[in-house]
């Protein structure tokens, strides 16, 4: 009975179980406070999703290959900064500008992959060290302060940051890089051969390399992807508020790992769920947006969003265990 | 026919001489078992012929061709597949994906790394390869690998490189970590990999199970061969004893004694 087996296989699915605890939180929050699904309060939510989402996908990927980066916040903030530097100090084309952003993040990315398969040190050990080297370097070209605001309406701005309303509904074309990416990412590692690849260098790399699979270069460009879209997701925010802090995205690292391992991904590679990572972003974007909404105190909310991903991560590991005895 | 010929292959690892000298041949159809101690140089001369590392001197020939083996790549192209104990498949993937995994069968090629797998070709395939080693009856093509005891993934991993038409399959301690079916289980594969045409190196502790499946064994001993002979003629004292170097057979007589 192959139906029977799909069906329950699909229930048991990491994936599955974040979907169903993202539909009680939603549940819980609409019914604690009326605005919660409110049009502006949901595009207000919309507004903030991608930027981190959009990092999470690529942390998805990397994180199923076995490695991770702690770099992506510092990133984050340093690549708007060196474009919007390049745009109003030094007078160069916003295009030209955004190019060298991208050549800097490409940079910062294969700086990373290199080192961790190359001479062999943990990726936990080199992106720490990247995020203090990347964190510096905005901070001391900024001198430390945020730049003047810069907001001149243009091809790549809307690009990046330009608005439209649905409805009573305001979505950002940010959104629209997010479903694309999503759409792409789902692609890659579940239908394509390089996700094939990538699963099978997180599970068991020396199987991957006896199999001729080039795990090295495949890890190092997924550095550079996870780097490059640091960068994008930094200059659609930087783009949204018009300006450019040398410490925006501080902390970015770390919760953009939760939405990735909530979705189900596993941190110690070879199982992946891009799917599973979208429900995770959506999470901890409704519980962060959420549980101000129902009056928790501001400074306090970081317990609550604390607590919930460790529930979530414990209940993964049951259903794990479950499935594994039955 | 011969096979596999090697001739004179040495290795160094800087001041240690892992491979002094190694030479002998590999016929179509025949279990060759490679003996020795740890640091013999089995592991060694292994990874030279698998493509791992490349020797410092000597010449291998494939089937009477002179070859030259730079990358585990350069090995599988040349139709000899090494299976190691742990390091052979990919857990979190299914069977069908361990299979052809680096060589996927798949849609647009021109694509490139992101061509699309094609499913149903992998699947089909898959279960008409488990259905011929005997094996579907138990095994579903889409189980993912860490579903599967330690005897079913060396017999999948074996099955793979017999999938691949491969004239040499070099297999790595295949029996450590087996319970007793399980070992009698691959040791029967074995037999039936020799009698569908392929050729074994077979590396393993156990002179045992060298004596159930081997036609030839070969004694490794501080980087050099040094005994080669058909099991019909020889017994497990005496291969023991050369691979330790002692004389078995007199301690034993000894230890009657007293």
């Amino acid at each position: 009975m192959p139906v029977v087996k799909r069906r329950s296989s699909l229930i048991r699915s990491p994936q599955f179980s974040s979907l169903v605890i993202l539909m009680v939180l939603l549940a819980v929050f609409a019914i604690a406070d009326a605005n919660f699904l409110s049009p502006l309060n949901i595009s207000n939510m919309m507004a903030f999703l991608p930027e981190l989402g959009i990092i999470a996908l690529g942390m998805t990927l990397l994180l199923t290959a076995g490695e991770f980066d702690l770099s992506v916040g510092a990133v984050f903030g340093l690549a708007p900064v060196v474009v919007m530097l390049l745009v109003q100090n030094g007078g160069f084309d916003i295009g030209i500008a955004l190019l060298a952003g991208l050549l800097l993040c490409i940079a910062i990315g294969a700086v990373n992959g290199l080192i961790v398969t190359k001479i062999g040190i943990s990726s936990f050990l080199v992106t720490l060290s990247m995020l203090l080297v990347v964190r510096g370097a905005a901070l001391y070209i900024t001198q430390g302060f945020p730049l003047k605001s810069w907001d001149q309406p243009g091809f790549f701005v809307t690009l990046l940051a330009g608005s439209f309303n649905i409805g009573t509904f305001r979505f950002y074309t940010s959104l629209w890089w997010f479903i694309g990416l999503s759409l792409l990412a789902i692609y890659v590692l579940h239908y394509a051969k390089l996700g094939n690849w990538i699963s099978a260098i997180g599970s068991n790399r020396n199987a991957a390399v006896a199999r001729g699979v080039p795990a090295d270069a495949v890890k190092i460009w997924l550095f550079i992807l996870t780097s490059v879209l640091a960068g994008l997701a930094g200059m659609i925010s930087a783009f949204r508020i018009s300006a450019a802090s040398p410490v925006a995205g501080t902390g970015y690292e770390l919760e953009v790992i939760a939405m990735v391992v909530v979705g189900g991904t596993a941190l110690t590679g070879g199982r992946g769920t891009i799917l599973g990572t979208i429900v995770g972003a959506l999470m901890l974007r409704s519980i962060r947006n959420g549980i101000v909404l129902i009056g928790v105190p501001g400074l306090a909310y970081n317990i609550f969003v604390g607590v919930i991903i460790l529930a979530m991560l414990i209940l993964h590991a049951l259903l794990q265990k479950n499935a594994a005895r039955s | 026919m011969e096979v596999l010929r090697l001739h004179n292959l040495q290795k160094s690892f800087g001041s240690v001489r892992a491979l002094k000298s190694a030479s002998f041949t590999l016929n179509e159809g025949e279990v060759v078992a490679l003996l020795g101690d740890n640091g013999a140089g089995k592991s060694t001369l292994i990874k030279a012929i698998s493509g791992v590392f490349p020797v410092d001197r000597g010449d291998i020939y494939v089937r009477g061709q002179k070859v030259s083996i730079r990358s585990t790549r350069d090995a599988m192209d040349l139709g000899i597949e090494t299976i190691h104990q742990d390091t052979s498949l990919a857990p979190d993937l299914s069977i069908a994906r361990n299979l052809f995994l680096g060589r996927e069968p798949v849609n647009l090629k021109w694509l490139g790394v992101f061509a699309p797998l094609d499913l149903a070709k992998l699947r089909d395939a898959a279960s008409a390869l488990l259905k011929r080693v005997g094996i579907s009856k138990k095994l579903d093509a889409d189980a993912l690998v860490s579903t599967l005891s330690g005897g079913e993934r060396q017999s999948i991993a074996i099955s793979r490189a017999m999938q691949f038409a491969a004239k040499v399959i070099i297999l790595d301690e295949p029996t450590n970590n087996l319970g007793v079916e399980e070992t009698h289980g691959v040791l029967r594969f074995v037999k039936e990999v020799r009698d569908a045409g392929h050729s074994v190196l077979l590396i393993t502790h156990n002179i045992h199970h060298v004596f159930q499946v081997a036609d030839r064994i070969i004694v490794m001993r501080r980087g050099e061969i040094v005994a080669e002979q058909t099991v019909a003629d020889t017994d497990l004292l005496t291969v023991e004893s050369i691979i330790t170097g002692a004389d078995m057979s007199a301690l034993l007589r000894e230890a009657r004694a007293k």
